[in-house]
């Protein structure tokens, strides 16, 4: 371990809670604006997507969430990565945050993989200089060889992860966010991959992993929390809060039989 | 604004690679960035002096040095009001300042810009016209063109995300400006009682200041210089006021 002069905690969070505004009207035209507006029949409906959530993440902890869709998730996730800003409460987040970007959300898919390194990187906060110069490195470890060179519209699915993930981990992040797609693509990348990321974490790197299921976040977190409707509902070891999520999933599964069937 | 500096590496990237999807692959793209202009110009050169009957001093360079301005300004709007929408995905996940959008759309139509005054240069030289210093102002006359277009863009590309028919409003009030900027007709054929709306449109000075050395072969009287500065950096100010002032709200309704 590295010794800290000051453990201080990578993300601390009090009280946090962000509200999405919509209008009811849910027209996002500046015509039906105006005119809603002039007949003063603008009325804004509240969604709290996070509620009073009190967080505290130390550097190198391995933090798993989980919650079903809508629960807050990916909100919690953009206010550490400080694209949303909280509608109330304290969020301070220290360091650099590397979230794993939704398969080439980050990417151009007119420009070949070479271009997208840098393009992506640059979106991280690169400079260009450091992307040179571990631009071979990156290659490399994604596996894609020659294939840099054609541009990335004829790639597979799998061939875009290994790319994001070389590129998002070419740097010690001070936090990586990830997210269980990356469990799907062949064994080997797999098997690399999660070298990768114990080798960031020896370095102090803190994961944190968003999941619909348990496997993942059992598998490589040692903390867990779990959101319901914005709030924190469960926060301590992985079995323990795995245990109450999927008991209390399974009794609204047996209360809504539709969703059921859809989950089976 | 703050952190546009530290990411001047992307802000180029993003340049290079509008430039690169626009001319890449097609000598097309180049042809039509050069093309375009020149068709439009010889149309209005015709309906002019044959079907009007207005003569106008070499009517094609006035006319073109109009054009490449409105394209540069028009486009660079519309473009900068896609930036944001088009790289939804990129607002959304990632503390990018937002800016580095719209400000790489402004720099990329600067340099298709110039690009497209190589057939202007070359029609003055074809017309006789000796190549006069006053061109090396054109420099300074982009930049504040630059800076006044970006102006509007920061304005009106954060209003493109809340609303997404702005941009077929902005169309509209653009194609009305374009009749009250004397981009294709001298001034002297817009009639006394509606001259006013011509003089007083501030576009029309930053156009002025662009095409006074390449019609007159002058640099601009000092004091119009001045009035456009300061209409470039009053318009940059607003729109970085907006823009500032809206951006935390852009990752909502992206």
């Amino acid at each position: 371990m590295p010794t800290l002069t000051m453990p201080r905690p990578v993300i601390e969070m009090r009280d946090v809670s962000l509200c999405y505004r919509l209008a009811k009207q849910k027209i996002p035209s500046f015509k039906e604006y105006a005119l809603h507006w002039m007949r003063g029949a603008l009325t804004y409906e509240q969604l709290w997507a996070l509620r009073d959530v009190t967080l505290r993440v130390e550097r190198g902890e391995s933090l798993g969430i989980v919650g079903k869709n809508g629960a807050g998730k990916s909100t919690l996730l953009k206010v550490i990565s400080r694209v949303l800003p909280p509608t109330s409460g304290r969020a301070l987040v220290h360091g650099r945050v590397a979230p794993i970007l939704e398969l080439g959300s980050g990417f151009d898919f007119e420009l070949t993989g070479q271009e997208n390194v840098y393009l992506n990187a640059l979106l991280l906060g690169h400079p260009k200089r450091e992307i040179e110069k571990r631009f071979d490195a990156i290659v490399e470890f994604s596996g894609l060889g020659d294939f840099i060179r054609t541009p990335i519209r004829n790639y597979s699915s799998g061939m875009l992860s290994r790319l994001a993930f070389s590129i998002l981990t070419a740097w010690t992040p001070d936090i990586l966010v990830l997210d269980e797609s990356l469990a799907v693509g062949d064994v080997h990348f797999v098997k690399k991959c999660e070298e990768r990321i114990a080798e960031l974490q020896a370095h102090g790197t803190t994961l944190l992993l968003v999941s619909h299921f348990g496997e993942a976040v059992r598998a490589h977190c040692r903390r867990c929390i779990w959101l319901e409707s914005g709030r924190l509902r469960a926060d301590g070891r992985p079995d323990e809060v795995l245990a109450i999520y999927e008991e209390s999933s399974e009794v609204a599964l047996v209360a809504n039989p539709a969703d059921a069937t859809i989950s089976a | 604004m703050r952190g546009l500096y530290e990411h001047s590496d992307l802000v180029w990237y993003l340049v290079g690679r509008d430039l690169r999807v626009r001319y890449r692959r097609s000598t097309i793209g180049l042809l039509w960035t050069l093309l375009q202009p020149l068709i439009m110009m010889l149309v209005l050169y015709v309906v002019f002096s044959h079907v009007f009957r207005f003569q106008v001093y070499r009517y094609p360079v006035y006319a073109l040095a109009g054009i490449l301005f409105w394209n540069f300004f028009q486009q660079s709007i519309v473009a900068s009001m896609n930036s944001l929408r088009g790289n939804a995905a990129i607002l959304q996940k990632l503390p990018v300042p937002k800016a580095v959008f719209p400000v790489a759309t402004v720099i990329s139509g600067v340099v298709n810009l110039c690009l497209a005054l190589v057939p202007l240069l070359a029609i003055l030289v074809a017309t006789g016209q000796p190549l006069r210093p006053a061109l090396l102002f054109l420099p300074v006359s982009i930049l504040l063109a630059a800076l006044f277009t970006l102006g509007a863009g920061l304005l009106l590309s954060p209003l493109a995300v809340f609303f997404h028919d702005v941009v077929e409003l902005v169309g509209v009030v653009l194609m009305l400006l374009m009749y009250l900027t004397p981009i294709f007709y001298p001034m002297a054929i817009v009639p006394e009682q509606f001259r006013w709306m011509v003089r007083y449109n501030p576009i029309r000075s930053v156009l002025e200041v662009f095409r006074d050395p390449i019609y007159y072969g002058k640099i601009p009287p000092l004091p119009h210089v001045a009035v456009t500065v300061v209409i470039a950096l009053v318009a940059l100010a607003i729109g970085a006021a907006a823009f500032r002032k809206s951006s935390d709200r852009i990752p909502f309704y992206i």
